[in-house]
């Protein structure tokens, strides 16, 4: 077992914080408080690959491996969680189930624009009373001739805003959700799809996170992704992918977090000492290194399974437990850290603390984690 | 047996010999270091009506001077000049030779020193001889915490190179004497691969920030690129100029022309406002002439506040902002 | 075909290294490493070169075998060739020594080069003389602190700014040049041809005896470090701190009249008259 970066993830580490640096460090403060999608970036990730991180090359993807892949999110996100965010719903459930389990035709026709960043894609399943329980979905496609005639409405959808294309999670037959459950590419353009106002969110703020309208939404039946009935194991399989990405997200805002309260800790003083000489303060920073460096090993190994081929849900649900919980506890640490200022939005740290806390909430909420995690004890035999 | 004691040369670089008036400044020097060995300090200066610097040199201290005179070295070239100095160095054998620099030098010494096949030390900041008669040249090191003593123990000449600034020159005095050597130019000189086509004298804008009373350096701890643009208001307040440390320029904060430090220019101000600067050694000793030092920064260990006589423990943007504001209550009154 | 060699140094990426008063040695192993800002430039004007005329890059490092990564990094945007020379019997060797072993390396592995490109210094010792000295080496021409090239036909148009002149200079090739970080701004990293630098290229590496050197370190260069120290020449200061406006207040009410000096006005009477 090896624990060294190889320097191939060093290199990539190091190039993505360059870039995220110099391009998103000097306007994140600014695209938080407006709540505005920087489109200036985006144009400059575009040839960067930061849209194709895992598609084959053949489709213009990077093909990376995953361990690159969270490090490329946990780098994002160390400077700019919204960012981090579009970029890994994008990948990760936006783009990676089409390359997973689209036709050829598909691949061809879709994942081009996907992996060069032309069009944005976003992932939709939770509704007003559906999230966590993938049964309560009420949005219909019903088949109609060579189209299937879209109903419903998707919230809280990440990149909701901006997606050029979106995977959706609709059941075509009420009575029957099990076997008729399903997962459409919708693209923006075609007639019946509507985006909703952008939510007015406690973080990732730069992210347009919006509701999407589908009203007599006809799509091609060639829009389908694997077979009817297909939706679920489609949709659980691309969660559990998004769970590292999250994780990988998390974890680079408790980095950053960290690194702001470590630096903080030796410049500000107090009875005419630096706070790091206090030794409550030295417990929270020790405290705060163990649980990032434990967060990403965690993340690392269950990329590891995952490249492995094999199945890597419990995994990919621990590393997302304990990233999220790790992020939400670093960065509350290091606001008390700041003191007055860290409540303040003069320091980043602030910001980290809201954008910390919906890690603990989307792509399956903590207590979900702990379900995936318990269900697959409980089924190994004893 | 101590050899006669062999000379100490001085490259005669006068393009812009109104501002820089370092080869003035390393006669001062080797002066200096002459009266230790006991050696003789000479100019080697080429060119075109060159009757001017000679007498400038003899009067701020060269014993010697050697001439090179041809109207083809109207036009300062890099090949010719290094050419002709190997030339002469080969033949002479002098045991040091100091070079100014500027963008010339800096690129005329290291190939003469390869061509000589003798070390060179760059922009160095002390230059002294030790008890074996071996030149001692400080130069920093290590990106810029550190300061090394370097020196070529057996090759000869010794070189370094010496930033515009670093020494004083002495008073001229027209009323010395110095030895004018005056060598026709070799016929041999080969033909120019590196053919200056065309040059201007740059325009320069207003106030130089060598020249100004009052300067106002920013560094990385502005924290931003429009928050650093603050620091040109504050100038404006005070009549001075503003400069900028390496991480900002790097940065694209604002213009390299802004550099202060050993890659950039040298200041002498009467009041220097240093606002997030850390104090790396190729900045600090950049500023080594200035009067009153006003240093602002978070981190009260940081270097620049050690070389401050106004330490001020804030952050740099915001302490900024509030000079600002209490400058114009305080002119307007 | 145009050839082009681009030399580049990796150098740490904080300028500020620890150091260790006690025992006076440098913590070096705590920086990472990056490519030297001016050599990226200098990579950049060769990519562009090539974008224009064709041609191929060879990218050289010497340092410790770490150095790879900045050549991993050269092949990623668009070197097509890389060469590191490391030898733990090369370590230490100064400008003079360095200039040596690159000319020996450039004219084993590509004897037949036009341009030779390098970086005008160095961000952790800025000398500047690896460039020119080069030149001299390879028994070409050379220019430095280059801020713009152009290729016509067999001669190399550059610009500069010279000790405040703005020149205009023409150069035969085969020649070298030192280039500015002024204008070629490095284009960002691919993250596709980085992944592609590392699972498809690879890189010749080459030490002392590969390239017949019986001298190459820090004993056989000219110039030796006799020592390194931390300059402490701290004063005797006044410190202040507290709220911003306070501070203000009492630095003009105390020096008002020197910093008001250079624009005659005595910034301290207002205090006083209050």
């Amino acid at each position: 077992m090896n624990f060294n970066p190889c320097t191939k993830h060093k290199t990539v580490r190091k190039t993505v914080r360059n870039f995220v640096e110099t391009e998103l460090g000097p306007i994140v403060h600014e695209i938080d408080q407006k709540a505005r999608f920087p489109w200036e970036v985006v144009e400059k990730m575009r040839p960067l690959n930061f849209f194709g991180l895992q598609v084959p090359r053949e489709y213009g993807g990077a093909e990376m491996d995953s361990i690159s892949y969270a490090i490329v999110i946990e780098e994002i996100s160390r400077v700019c969680a919204a960012m981090g965010l579009c970029i890994t719903v994008h990948n990760s459930v936006g783009t990676n189930p089409i390359a997973q389990f689209g036709t050829r035709e598909q691949k061809e026709k879709f994942l081009p624009q996907l992996a060069s960043g032309e069009r944005i894609g976003a992932f939709c399943l939770t509704e007003a009373n559906a999230g966590t329980d993938a049964g309560g979905v009420e949005t219909t496609a019903v088949e109609d001739g060579d189209y299937y005639v879209i109903n419903g409405t998707k919230i809280f959808v990440t990149n909701g805003g901006i997606c050029g294309s979106a995977l959706i999670f609709a059941i075509s037959d009420s009575e029957n959700q099990r076997s008729s459950n399903s997962v459409l590419i919708v693209e923006k353009n075609t007639p019946g799809f509507s985006v909703g106002e952008i939510e007015d969110l406690c973080g990732m703020r730069a992210n347009p996170v919006s509701s999407l309208f589908f009203e007599d939404c006809r799509v091609p039946k060639s829009n389908l992704l694997g077979r009817k009935g297909d939706g679920l194991k489609i949709g659980l399989s691309t969660l559990d992918s998004g769970r590292i990405g999250i994780a990988a997200q998390a974890l680079g805002i408790a980095q950053a977090a960290f690194e702001d309260a470590l630096k903080y800790s030796k410049e500000r003083q107090q009875f005419k000492k630096p706070l790091s000489t206090f030794q409550t303060i030295q417990n929270y920073l020790a405290d705060m290194a163990t649980e990032i460096d434990a967060a990403r090993l965690l993340l690392y190994r269950a990329c590891a399974i995952k490249d492995a081929g094999k199945s890597f849900g419990a995994e990919a649900a621990m590393a997302k437990l304990y990233c999220s919980t790790t992020a939400s506890r670093v960065t509350g640490l290091a606001v008390q850290i700041h003191g007055g200022y860290g409540y303040s939005k003069e320091y980043d740290v602030e910001r980290y603390f809201r954008d910390a806390k919906v890690t603990e909430i989307y792509e399956g909420t903590s207590e979900v984690q702990r379900m995936v995690i318990a269900r697959s004890l409980l089924s190994k035999p004893t | 047996m101590k050899q006669t004691a062999q000379d100490i040369w001085v490259f005669g670089d006068y393009r812009n010999y109104f501002q820089t008036r370092v080869t003035l400044q390393l006669l001062s020097r080797a002066g200096d270091l002459a009266v230790k060995t006991g050696s003789a300090v000479c100019a080697v200066v080429f060119g075109h009506n060159l009757d001017e610097y000679v007498k400038e040199y003899i009067a701020h201290g060269a014993h010697k001077v050697y001439v090179i005179e041809h109207s083809s070295l109207k036009k300062y070239s890099m090949e010719n000049y290094v050419w002709l100095m190997e030339r002469l160095a080969k033949e002479y054998k002098p045991d040091i030779i100091l070079v100014g620099a500027t963008s010339f030098g800096r690129e005329f010494a290291p190939r003469l020193a390869k061509l000589l096949g003798t070390g060179l030390t760059a922009d160095c900041v002390g230059l002294d001889i030790n008890e074996q008669g071996i030149l001692v040249q400080t130069a920093p090191a290590f990106g810029g915490n550190l300061l090394a003593e370097i020196i070529t123990p057996e090759r000869r000449p010794q070189m370094a190179t010496v930033r515009p600034g670093t020494f004083q020159e002495i008073p001229h005095d027209y009323e010395r004497k110095g030895q004018v050597i005056k060598i026709p130019l070799p016929k041999d000189l080969p033909k120019e691969r590196l053919r200056l086509v065309h040059y201007q004298r740059k325009p320069h804008r207003g106030q130089r920030i060598e020249d100004a009373g009052v300067v106002v350096c920013g560094g990385r701890g502005m924290g931003g690129k429009n928050r650093f643009k603050k620091l040109f208001d504050l100038a404006r307040l005070l009549g001075g100029e503003v400069g900028a440390t390496r991480p900002v320029v790097y940065a694209n904060w604002t213009d390299p022309e802004l550099l202060v430090g050993q890659a950039g220019k040298h200041i002498n101000p009467n009041v220097l406002f240093s606002f997030g600067v850390s104090g790396a050694i190729q900045h600090t000793a950049a500023i080594r002439d200035a009067g009153l030092i006003i240093a602002v920064n978070k981190n009260p260990n940081a270097t620049m506040m050690k070389k401050a006589d106004v330490a001020i423990v804030a952050d740099a943007n915001q302490l900024c902002m509030a000079l600002i504001k209490e400058l114009k209550k305080r002119i307007r009154s | 075909m145009l050839k082009m060699i681009v030399c580049i140094k990796q150098v740490p990426m904080v300028s500020e290294l620890n150091w260790d008063p006690r025992t006076g040695t440098l913590k070096r192993d705590l920086a990472e490493g990056m490519m030297n800002p001016a050599c990226h430039h200098a990579l950049e004007a060769a990519l562009r070169l090539k974008e224009l005329h064709g041609g191929h890059i060879t990218a050289i490092t010497m340092g410790p075998p770490m150095a790879e990564e900045v050549l991993r990094e050269a092949l990623a945007i668009g070197a097509d060739r890389c060469i590191l020379l490391t030898d733990k019997r090369m370590a230490g060797a100064d400008t003079f020594m360095t200039s040596f072993i690159l000319a020996r390396a450039i004219e084993k592995e590509c004897p037949d080069f036009d341009i030779v490109l390098c970086g005008c210094h160095t961000s952790d010792s800025e000398t500047a003389q690896v460039g020119p000295q080069l030149t001299e080496e390879l028994k070409i021409p050379g220019a430095a602190y280059v801020e713009w090239l152009e290729l016509k036909e067999n001669v190399l148009r550059m610009k500069r700014l010279s000790d405040n002149f703005l020149e205009t200079l023409e150069m035969d090739l085969p020649g070298l040049v030192t280039v500015t970080t002024s204008h070629y701004q490095p284009r960002y990293v691919p993250l596709a041809g980085l992944q592609d630098a590392y699972d498809k290229c690879d890189i010749i590496t080459l030490d002392a005896d590969d390239l017949k050197l019986k001298i190459a370190g820090i004993k056989d260069s000219p110039t030796r470090i006799l020592k390194v120290y931390s300059p402490d020449s701290e004063k005797k200061n006044i410190e202040m701190k507290g709220p911003a406006k306070k501070i203000v207040e009492e630095l003009l009410d105390k020096f008002g009249r020197k910093i008001g000096g250079e624009i005659q006005k005595d910034l301290k009477a207002y205090g006083q008259e209050q």
